[in-house]
């Protein structure tokens, strides 16, 4: 090395000489810091950098507003529009539900983008970072944009919709507790729909949003579980997503209408009672969360696995 | 083995390249059928689109047929989503197989070869419009039949012939706004993708996909007369259903026809004028091809 040079800090070999293990084991949990704020910052710039603040802000909430709007056009053309109760039971759970299309679709669509897109996949994969903390970054900002919509929806709801919204009157440690665990349940289920799209082809961008659609069925995001055949009534009872938005929907509005309980409803049959307690709410979610958990770090290393495997990391489709 | 290239001996090369009508829309016409090709034979290479663009959008349909029942709205309501449900498989290609396929293509590298082969390019639009329209088709009648045997829908059909004469013209409509949006997007870029989104729960709202879109009052009205979507859908309700007490404020299913003939030929030849002009823009811009390829 000539004197002019700058020795690089950290790369230098070890003082003993020779090749040291440790290196290539990395830096446990501050790597992971890293390469999950890096990753989420790449998000928030590929999220938003396209355009002007307002236009960003217009694109972020049109949608979730939208959905509301559709839901609560639906009450007004049958005369149920009075039912202000109604009301705000579907503009919370629609809202949520803008939680729930970002949260799958971020982390499908991370792997979409850069293996059929940017063709950046393989890289990244090779790279020294968690490929999964990695995806987990890249959807967080689409995670925060679902989160900025849902809080506009329920803000249009309360001042243009009517929905009664006292904000004395809300459970707000139950509201964090629940809206944390019922994310991290979000992300579990966006986790899986990754894992799908390492497997798939480039018409996997529809994907996230067709399981999101499946899923309003069963989640009584906008009505009573009790509507439907008991069978499914039971799958949804199974699902985190319901226990969050009951556990939100409890939260912040302590004795309105209930989607898991209510007259004719499997939940009163199985358990006796017309309302879920929250503390069951919340148990329920975070075992059906954890189990979310388990089921999708699992599918993930499978899908993981299989995609090295047949070498579908590195493949552009199209049709 | 045969092909259907044959070697002409021409006296100069300006001779080779003065094409005949016939070689022209023979050309054409392979040019459809190879765009669309991929689209129809992928359906059967990758199955995994049965279970995700069938049955799950089914099952959303559903949600919202629940949505009617959970309040106890009239039989004819649940049979308005059941078919509005059906027609997003239409729109949802248009979005993302239509609209954004351009940019896709320069994305993948295939734009500028399109633009170098010996074929108009409304050809490979045309040709993705085809396959696009298989593939939702597919879904689309599924998710009718199911639904309709499933939550016992009844049709009252009394003029069938007007009844098939606008789903068509709805389609053709539709995939010809599909091809306007996909010369802008060529031209907007990134963009394009973001825009997307913007135009799936927003158009569902306002074309009354899950209500009739007369209850909109002017934001229908104004939907009727630029979304073939709206139009198309509130006439078909009103066909499909022909003994239901269809609300007011839409025009008549003849009329609704009629603003469907003018929007087939305005988004056909605004077509062919964007794709022209946005093509030549593109070529002196310098974006039919991606800076890394």
């Amino acid at each position: 090395m000539s004197g002019a040079e700058v020795p690089i800090t950290g790369l230098e070999s070890p003082r003993w000489g020779g090749f040291d293990p440790a290196r290539t084991r990395g830096r446990g949990a501050a790597d992971i810091r890293r390469s999950f704020s890096v990753s989420a910052r790449l998000g928030w710039q590929m999220e938003a950098n396209w355009t002007d603040p307002v236009l960003f802000f217009i694109y972020s909430v049109a949608k979730p507003v939208s959905s509301a709007l559709i839901l609560v056009l639906m009450l007004e053309v049958i005369g149920a529009g009075g039912r202000r109760d109604y009301r705000a039971f579907v503009v919370i759970g629609s809202a949520l539900w803008s939680f729930v299309i970002s949260g799958i679709s971020g982390l499908a669509w991370s792997v979409l983008d850069d293996r059929e897109r940017y063709r950046m996949l393989k890289y990244v994969y090779v790279s020294p970072s968690d490929f999964l903390v990695v995806l987990l970054g890249r959807g967080l900002a689409r995670v925060a944009v679902g989160g900025m919509g849902a809080a506009i929806t329920l803000a249009i709801g309360v001042v243009l919709l009517g929905v009664p919204f006292d904000p004395s009157a809300v459970n707000w440690p139950l509201l964090v507790v629940v809206m944390a665990a019922g994310i991290a349940s979000i992300v579990a289920i966006g986790i899986v729909l990754a894992a799908i799209c390492l497997q798939t082809r480039q018409e996997a961008w529809s994907y996230p949003e067709a399981v999101a659609g499946a899923l309003f069925l069963v989640s009584g995001a906008v009505f009573p579980l009790a509507v439907l055949p008991a069978p499914i009534q039971a799958l949804g009872l199974l699902t985190p997503l319901t226990w969050w938005i009951e556990g939100i929907r409890e939260a912040m509005f302590p004795g309105g209408l209930t989607a898991v309980g209510g007259p004719g409803s499997l939940f009163a049959s199985l358990v006796g009672q017309e309302r879920p307690h929250e503390l069951l709410t919340f148990i329920a979610l975070l075992a059906t969360g954890a189990v979310a958990t388990l089921a999708a770090i699992a599918v993930f290393r499978t899908s993981d696995r299989r995609a090295k495997d047949r070498g579908l990391l590195d493949q552009t489709t199209g049709s | 083995m045969s092909t259907p290239y044959v070697f002409r001996p021409t006296t100069s090369p300006q001779e080779a390249a003065n094409w005949s009508p016939r070689q022209i829309l023979a050309t054409d016409l392979r040019a459809v059928r190879g765009r669309a090709y991929p689209r129809v034979t992928g359906m059967f290479r990758e199955k995994s689109w049965v279970f995700f663009e069938i049955l799950l959008p089914f099952l959303a349909t559903s949600a919202f047929v629940f949505v009617y029942r959970a309040l106890q709205a009239p039989p004819e309501y649940i049979g308005f989503v059941v078919l509005g449900g059906a027609m997003t498989a239409f729109w949802l290609n248009v979005i993302w197989m239509m609209a954004q396929q351009l940019w896709w293509e320069k994305s993948q590298g295939n734009l500028e070869l399109y633009f170098a082969a010996p074929m108009n390019i409304m050809s490979v639009l045309f040709g993705m419009a085809v396959g696009g329209f298989v593939m939702s088709s597919t879904r689309a009648v599924t998710v009718l039949l199911i639904a309709t045997t499933l939550y016992g829908v009844s049709f009252a059909i009394d003029q069938w012939f007007l009844l098939i004469a606008v789903f068509g013209l709805t389609l053709v409509a539709l995939y010809g706004l599909g091809m306007v949006l996909a010369s802008l997007f060529l031209m907007w870029g990134r963009e394009a993708w973001h825009l997307t989104q913007l135009l799936i729960e927003p158009v569902y709202f306002v074309s009354g996909m899950s209500f009739p879109v007369g209850r909109l009052g002017v934001v229908g009205s104004l939907a009727i007369s630029i979304l073939p979507l709206a139009v198309g859908l509130d006439a078909m309700r009103q066909l499909a259903f022909a003994d239901a007490a269809y609300p007011l404020g839409t025009p008549g299913p003849q009329v609704e026809a009629l603003i469907l003939v003018a929007m087939t030929a305005f988004f056909l030849l605004a077509a062919r004028w964007t794709l022209r002009v946005l093509e030549n823009r593109a070529r002196r811009e310098g974006r039919l091809s991606v800076r890394w390829q």
